[in-house]
Parts: structure tokens; sequence; C-alpha cells
């Protein structure tokens, strides 16, 4: 047992001599720390942007009625007034931020037509988020294989080539010293993920619940099949620059090629026209409405709240009621582009889903945007809670559109407030597949490996 | 290859023994042909994707078009909220480099009282696979064909001193510049073996929407910086298998500068740049123009201030006592002044956002020296015209448009619409197909280099310095030629 940790020990101080991995571990720890100080950051932004959502309704509220009479209808002032719906902030969210730097959660809206106002985006700029975004999801998933394949690569072939493999197997079981040599790279690789994960985890402050208990699981099964990958190659009866090269592509292939292949595939196999569909019908569901009778838009209106089809509004005169109908009406008018959108959004994600089960790395990326709510089914749940919440918004004031209710006469503390969006499935359910797939992974790598390396 | 200068002879002798090491190289033939198929899907697959998105949005525009031109008898204020929707035409060459597009809108929608945001653009529809872009061809030619250079030469010259060759070359003549040069050429010539055939491909589908000179210019110019770009990755590469003791040594020198310059500087200069100059979130800037609107004063507000000066002063110029008598229409004059103060809100507020937006691509443009990667996707984006400034052209030119469009109805309703009974007049339909039709220019050629010092000083340097290292290299050569014969 002594002896072995002496192999260990040596090892270790061998592999942290090498000018080149020391340069990467710090570099690693350096880009880890900074990451972790943006993930900090990216909680404080999301908080300010759901504060200032929260604010800006309170603000407008009060200017409307400090320069609005009393006794103007409820519904002048409502088509100023949007109403916040601020999801709130998930800490694992700063870790791997998936869409979240292009999507707002800080939506505000007002009781017009929804379709309209539900696909406003963050403030990006366009040339960072091309350039891809830098999280510690990207750091682990991304940069680490590289560094393990770095320490790795040569784990047999360096000692065979440099003349040592015979002479140290004199001494020791070539097994016992693979099984030396693989440990200490264990133990550099994992102290430094151990490193850069809890300093993110600090930084953003987030709680050790299912969610990020899966996230850091996930990391450490990636990062267990990096070794198997490296181990399986190294095995092999090759030259170091062989391993080097079949290395690098795996690396580059599943990491870089698969997802954007994969983007591309999708991207042509099921195209979005929906998107702009929605708009145009929206628009003009709602216009149209402004050249019929009142009845006619009212008509259609009772057919989706049937408990207000005894409220008649006018025909000759400009009523909030009819109004706010007409705005149904766009909503009516996209209700089938919409839906046919979010369906493809889900066809979308289902199949990138499905095919990541052959890229590992791609299929722990996307587990873990899912457990950090940033993928894009977040982002559509994100939109049906806001959806939900235009709905009560508007079975809480329509009674008083239809009443002419002035602004004096509204409760405004009884408005409804938004209802965040839950998760829709759990986090084992989120993290579960990637984590067979890369048990079976790594599981596929070893076999291979073991395989090729018998004589 | 008898006649030639014997300098020359030597270097193509030496170019021909790599090319034929090469040859034999499995590895080597096999990544080739992966890099040239991938190139090949992404051209074709680019341009699919690009004219299924032209085609869309040409369709939609159309039906807009025809929509506002058959607008029914309408009041002119009712068109200002009808508003108008225009898409985005696709840069020249957007389909060998998207850009930035996917992450921009390719919608808005203009309106009276409002400035919209661009909605929809890829980025909105893609699962988290897209964190490494699209597969298209910019991405083949920046990002994974310097890969192959580097398999192809990482061993040019550190094998032939493993192999202890190198000193024979030495005694038999051929001088460490023609050496160096002879692996720089069949390095090159691999680099370029791949390249052609992407290159012919997007010549070939660019071909049919090639109707001006400009565009070949585009195509020529984007060519030559590709070229460059490669050439400096060539010229790498061979520096620094002559500077490493081992192949392996030089093999994985190679792959750590590649994965800095072309998959960890971008984004940590992304980052950096985000962190220097943040923006304010949605939520803010929205909370911001609706405080500054409300500074302003709302026309539909009966006692605005502003609004009541400005009533004052009309009634006094047309000598009146109630607006009702003015011989304009003066809730289409309301509408005027309250267009012209909003717009100058929203526009204040979104050159905030694009200053805010310079800034951050000015932290981009330096980290071009660090990473010519970075510099080469910035100038092959302004040739494509799928930067940010074509970006900022079409917003700009959309927001000109929505001002137009919205107080030439202004001026309708001003004077076609009676004082009395205002809201039950209605314009004629022959006044809808007299309103001008959108369309964006792209930003010309030759404005985006001049854009961009920066990037093409980083690919100077990128081509430079290892020039200058080449040279240096030289002389050591030379010493262990000597030490190995002596």
């Amino acid at each position: 047992m002594r002896a072995w940790a002496r192999l260990l020990a040596l090892d270790l101080r061998r592999l942290t001599r090498s000018a080149g991995t020391a340069a990467a571990i710090i570099l690693l720890l350096v880009l880890g720390v900074y990451v972790a100080w943006r993930a900090g950051r990216n909680v404080e932004a999301a908080q300010t942007s759901s504060t200032a959502a929260e604010t800006a309704y309170d603000d407008q509220l009060d200017f409307l009625l400090s320069v609005y009479p009393p006794a103007t209808d409820a519904g002048e002032v409502l088509y100023y007034l949007a109403f916040p719906a601020p999801q709130p902030p998930l800490a694992v969210s700063s870790l791997a931020r998936g869409r979240a730097a292009v999507e707002t959660e800080s939506l505000r809206i007002r009781l017009l037509a929804l379709e309209g106002q539900l696909y406003e985006h963050e403030t990006v700029n366009p040339r960072l988020a091309a350039a891809g975004y830098l999280d510690l999801a990207f750091l682990l998933i991304a940069l680490l294989p590289l560094f393990i394949i770095a320490v790795s690569y040569d784990l047999v072939s360096g000692e065979r080539e440099g003349g040592t493999w015979n002479l140290v197997r004199l001494f020791a079981p070539p097994r016992r010293l693979l099984v030396a040599k693989l440990a200490s790279r264990a133990v550099l690789v994992g102290a430094v993920a151990a490193v850069v994960m809890a300093a993110g985890a600090l930084m953003a402050g987030v709680g050790l619940d299912g969610r990020a208990g899966w996230m850091f699981a996930l990391v450490a099964l990636h990062t267990v099949f990096w070794f198997a990958l490296c181990l399986g190659v190294a095995m092999g009866n090759r030259s170091s620059t062989a391993n080097a090269m079949i290395l690098a592509g795996i690396w580059v292939v599943l990491t870089i090629l698969a997802p954007a292949a994969l983007s591309l595939a999708n991207s042509v196999l099921h195209p979005v026209p929906e998107a702009l569909e929605l708009t145009v019908q929206q628009r003009q569901g709602y216009h149209e409405a402004w050249d019929l009778p009142p009845s006619a838009t009212m008509a259609s209106f009772y057919r989706d709240y049937p408990e207000w089809s005894d409220q008649e509004v006018p025909e000759d005169v400009f009523t909030w009621g009819w109004y706010y109908a007409m705005n149904h009406r766009g909503d009516q008018a996209a209700r089938d582009a919409s839906r046919a959108y979010r369906e493809v959004l889900r066809q979308r994600d289902a199949w990138a889903r499905r095919w990541s089960v052959f890229a590992p790395p791609l299929a722990t990326q996307l587990a873990l945007d899912r457990l950090a709510r940033t993928d894009l089914m977040a982002q559509l749940d994100y939109q049906d809670a806001v959806r939900r919440f235009h709905e009560r918004l508007k079975d809480h004031f329509f009674p008083h559109f239809f009443a002419t209710t002035p602004i004096d006469a509204v409760v405004w503390d009884d408005v409804p407030t938004f209802e965040p969006a839950a998760p829709a499935d759990s986090a084992a359910r989120a993290g579960f597949p990637a984590a067979i797939v890369l048990i079976l992974g790594s599981g596929l790598a070893l076999g291979v490996g073991a395989r090729r390396a018998r004589p | 290859m008898r006649n030639l200068p014997e300098s020359l002879r030597n270097t193509l002798l030496i170019a021909r023994r790599q090319f034929g090491a090469i040859r034999q190289d499995g590895t080597v033939l096999f990544l080739l042909g992966l890099v040239v198929a991938l190139g090949l899907v992404a051209v074709l697959g680019a341009r699919h994707h690009e004219t299924n998105e032209a085609g869309q949005r040409a369709r939609y525009q159309g039906i807009v078009d025809q929509q506002w031109v058959d607008q029914p008898e309408r009041h002119p204020h009712r068109v200002i909220h009808y508003g108008f929707l225009v898409f985005r035409d696709q840069a020249p060459l957007e389909f060998v480099d998207p850009g930035i597009s996917d992450y921009t809108g390719t919608s808005i929608f203009l309106e009276g009282h409002r400035q919209n945001t661009a909605n929809f653009g890829e980025a909105r529809h893609s699962t988290g696979t897209s964190r490494f872009g699209r597969l298209t061809p910019a991405s083949v030619l920046a990002l994974l064909l310097p890969l192959l250079v580097v398999v192809a030469g990482f061993a040019a010259v550190s094998a032939e001193r493993e192999g202890g060759t190198l000193g024979v070359l030495l005694t038999q003549g051929a001088t460490p510049a023609q050496i160096l040069a002879g692996k720089v050429l069949a390095t090159g010539a691999v680099g370029a073996l791949a390249t052609l055939p992407v290159a012919l491909a997007v010549a070939v589908t660019a071909g049919p929407g090639l109707d001006s000179a400009a565009s070949a210019m585009r195509l020529g110019t984007l060519a030559a910086i590709y070229g460059i770009y490669l050439a400096g990755w060539v010229l790498v590469t061979v520096l620094v298998s002559a500077v490493r003791t081992s192949s392996r040594s030089a093999l994985a020198q190679l792959l750590a500068l590649w994965v800095v310059i072309c998959v960890a500087a971008p984004r940590v200069a992304a980052s950096v740049a985000g962190a220097l100059y943040p923006l304010p979130s949605r939520a803010e800037l929205t909370a911001q123009v609706e405080a500054a609107l409300n500074e302003v004063g709302d026309s539909h507000r009966p006692d605005d201030p502003f609004f009541r000066s400005l009533r004052e002063e009309y009634l006094e110029r047309y000598q009146v006592d109630a607006v009702e008598d003015l011989p304009v229409n003066w809730r289409g004059v309301l509408s005027r002044e309250s267009e012209s103060l909003t717009s100058r809100v929203f526009e204040d507020h979104r050159q905030e956002l694009v200053e805010g937006h310079l800034r951050q691509n000015g932290v981009m443009a330096w980290a071009g020296l660090l990473s010519p990667y970075l510099a080469a996707r910035d100038l092959s984006m302004g040739i494509a015209g799928s930067g940010p400034e074509a970006m900022e052209a079409f917003l700009a030119q959309a927001e000109a448009h929505r001002y137009t469009i919205i107080q030439r109805l202004n001026e309708l309703h001003i004077h076609e619409i009676r004082n009395e009974n205002d809201r039950a007049q209605r314009l004629a339909r022959e006044h809808w197909g007299q309103f001008p039709v959108f369309g964006t220019e792209p930003p010309p050629l030759d404005g985006m280099l001049a854009n961009r010092p920066l990037s093409l000083a980083a690919l100077g340097l990128w081509i430079g310095l290892p020039l200058t290292g080449l040279g240096l290299a030289r002389r050591r050569l030379a010493l262990i030629g000597t030490e190995r014969s002596s």
C-alpha cells in the first residue's frame, strides 16, 4: 500500500513538473475563478432585471394614476400599463447559461394582444453572442477534456518511446503501474474540476439541491468518460503522436463537429416559417376588427369566453371592452401559427436530444442546460406561464371594461401577480439519460480499447 | 525541373519529398477527405438554409406589402397603428459566413408611438446544440482547416531531425531556407487541396446570385482573407515543427495553440467585453424608455404641458379661439408632434445601446490581435455582409422608414381629415399604393475593410511573426546541421 502511494506521489510530481501541464493547470484555474465570478455577476444581473420589471410597473402605475383624472376609464390607463412577469432567477442558471444570455425572463406585458409581446429578447450584443458563451459548463465540458487528453494521451506510449516501459515493468506489474499513473492524473484533474466547481457554486450562491447535485454528478461522469476514452486509446500499441491525433480528433468531432452538424441538420429539417406567420396573422386579425362591426368581434370573443356572452357592447360608440376583444381577436388569429411554432421548437429540441446520445459531451451539455433551466423548453415553459398570467389579467379586468369602471374604483392591490413557471420535469428525469449515455460511452471506450490492447 | 535555378529546384524537391511523405500518411488523407466532405455539406446545407429563409421572408414580405395596398378605406391614424412589417434581406454571402445574423432579428414591426425590437433570429429557434454555431463554410475554413494543416505539417521538420535525415539534406547542399520553404510549400499544398473544392463549391452555388461585379469582388476578397489566414497557420505549423525537439511536442504545442486561438480566445474575449462594458437588460431599458416618455408628455393626455403650449401656438398662428376651428386637423398635428418627440426618445436609447455594442466590439477587435481566428472571422463577416454594421444599417433603415411612413400618415391626417367628426372619416384606398416600399441597402464593401484596421493588422502579424520566426529558426537549423555533421 505504501509503495502504491509512493508511486502515486512520484507520478504526480513528475506530471506537475512539466511546464506545459503547469501552464494548463494555472490557465484552467484562472479561467475557472473568472467564470465563477461572472456567474455571480449573472445572478445579480438577473435579479436586477427582475426588480427593474417590478419597479417599472409600480412607477408607471403611480405615474398614470397621478396624471389621469380619477374618472378615466380603467381601459384607457391599462392601455399604457405593462404588468411584470419576472421569473425568479435560479442560481444554477448562471453555471450553464444555455440560452439565458439571449432570452429575457423579465418580460412586461400589456393587456393588448399577447403574441406581439411574447418574443422580445434580451439586449444582447449579437457580435458577442455569435462568438460563443463562456460559462462553467463550457469550461468543464469543452476545455477540461483537452486537459485530460494532454496528460493522458501518452500514458503507455510515452514510457515505451522513452525506453522506460520495460524498465519499470521489472519492478511493478504493468496493470498496477497503469492504475497508479491513471490515479495520479485523476487526482490532478479532479482537484482542478473540484476547485472550479466549488468556486462557481460559492460565487453564484448555488445551494446543494437536486438540480445542482445532478449537474455536478454529470460533470464528474463526463470527466470519467474522457478518462475512459483516453485510457481506451492509450492502451493501444500506437505512437504518442498517433494517440494525440486520435484523441484530439475525437474531441473535435464530439465537442464541435457533432453539435454544429446537428444544428445545421435541425434547421434544415425543421424550418420555422410559423414565427413569421404568427406575426402576420396576429396583426391582421386585430386590425381587420376595426373594419368590422363590433358584434362580429364580440361573437368570436364569446366563443373563447362564454361566461361573458351576456355582456353586450354598443355598435356605434367606442368601448374598451370591444377594444380589448379586438386585441384578443389578434391572438385568436395567430393561435394556430403560434401552436405550430411551439410544436416545431419542441420537435427541434426532441430531435437534438435524441441524436445527442451519439455525442456524450453534447448530451451532457443539453442535460446541464435543462437542469439549469436555460434550455429551449424552459423558455417555452416561461412563455406558457406568461400566457397564463395574461389570461388571469384578462379574467380580472374584462368585467371592469364591461362595467366601464373608472380607475379610482379599481383595487390595484388585487391585481393578479405573475406565477412563475415550474420546472416541467424533475432533476432526475433531466439528468438521468445523459448519465446513462456517459456510463455506456465510458464502458464502450474501455471495452474497445481493451480488446485492441490484447496482442 | 532541371532548368530551374538551384535554390528553387531544391525547394521544390524538398516540397515533393514532404508531399510524398504526406501522401503515405493515412491520417492526413482521411482528415483531408473529411474536411472536404464537411466543407461540401456545409456549403450545400447553408445554401439550402439560406434559400429557404430567403423564400420565406420574400413570401411574407409579399403578403405584408399586398395587405398594405389592399387595406380598405381607413382613417390615417388607424393605419399608423396598423403599421408595417419589414423583413431583413439576406446578406450577399450570408450562406458562406452567417456572421452575427443568427443572433439578430429577421423581422421588425414598424408602428406609430413605438419602436419595436427586431424579433425572431435563428438563435431564438435553436437548441443547445448551437453552442458552437451551425456548420457553415466559414466555420469549416476558419476552424477545421487549421487542424488539417497542423496534422499535415507538425512533423515536417521534426521528423527529419528525429530520423536523422535533416543532416543528410543539409550536407547534400540544401540550405535551411530551402528546406523550410519546401516544407511550407508542401504543407500549404495540403491546405490548398482542402480549400479549393470548398471554395469552388461556394463559387458555384453563389454563382446564380452573382449578378454584379460587386458580389464577385466580395467572393474574391473573402478568398484572399481565408488564404492569408490559412497561410499563417501553415507558417506557424512549420515554425513550431522546426523549433521543437520532437514531433510529439510539436503536435501537442500546435494543438494547444489551436485550442487557445480558435476555441478559447473568442469566448474569453466576448465574456471580457461583456464584463467591461455591461449593457442594461431589456427590462431596465424599457423602464428607462418609459420614464423618458413620461417626461416628454403624451398627446393623448388632456392636460399635458407641452401639448398645451403647442395648442396656444397654433391658436395664435391661425387666429382662432378653438382647435376645432383650425384649418388643419388638430389631432393630426398632435400626433405628428408627439411622434417626433417620442421617436427621439426611442432613437436616443437605441443609440446608447448601439454605442454599448460598439464599445464591446472594440474589445473584440483588439482581441483579434491575440486570436487571428477572431480577426479572420471579423473580416469575413464584414465582407459577407453579415457583420454588425450590416445589422445596424438594417435597424437604422427600418427606423427611418417607420418615421417616414408614420409622419406621412400624420400629414394625411392633418390635411385630408376635417376636425369635426374626425374619427368617422376615412381615406380612399388609392392612398395606400403611394407609400414607399422598404428595401435594405447592404453597406458597401470598401467601407468594411477600412472599418477593420485592427483585424487587418492582426492578419498581417499572423503572417509576419511566423515568417520572422522562420528566419530565426533557419539559423538554428543550420547549427543543428553542423552539429550532426561534425
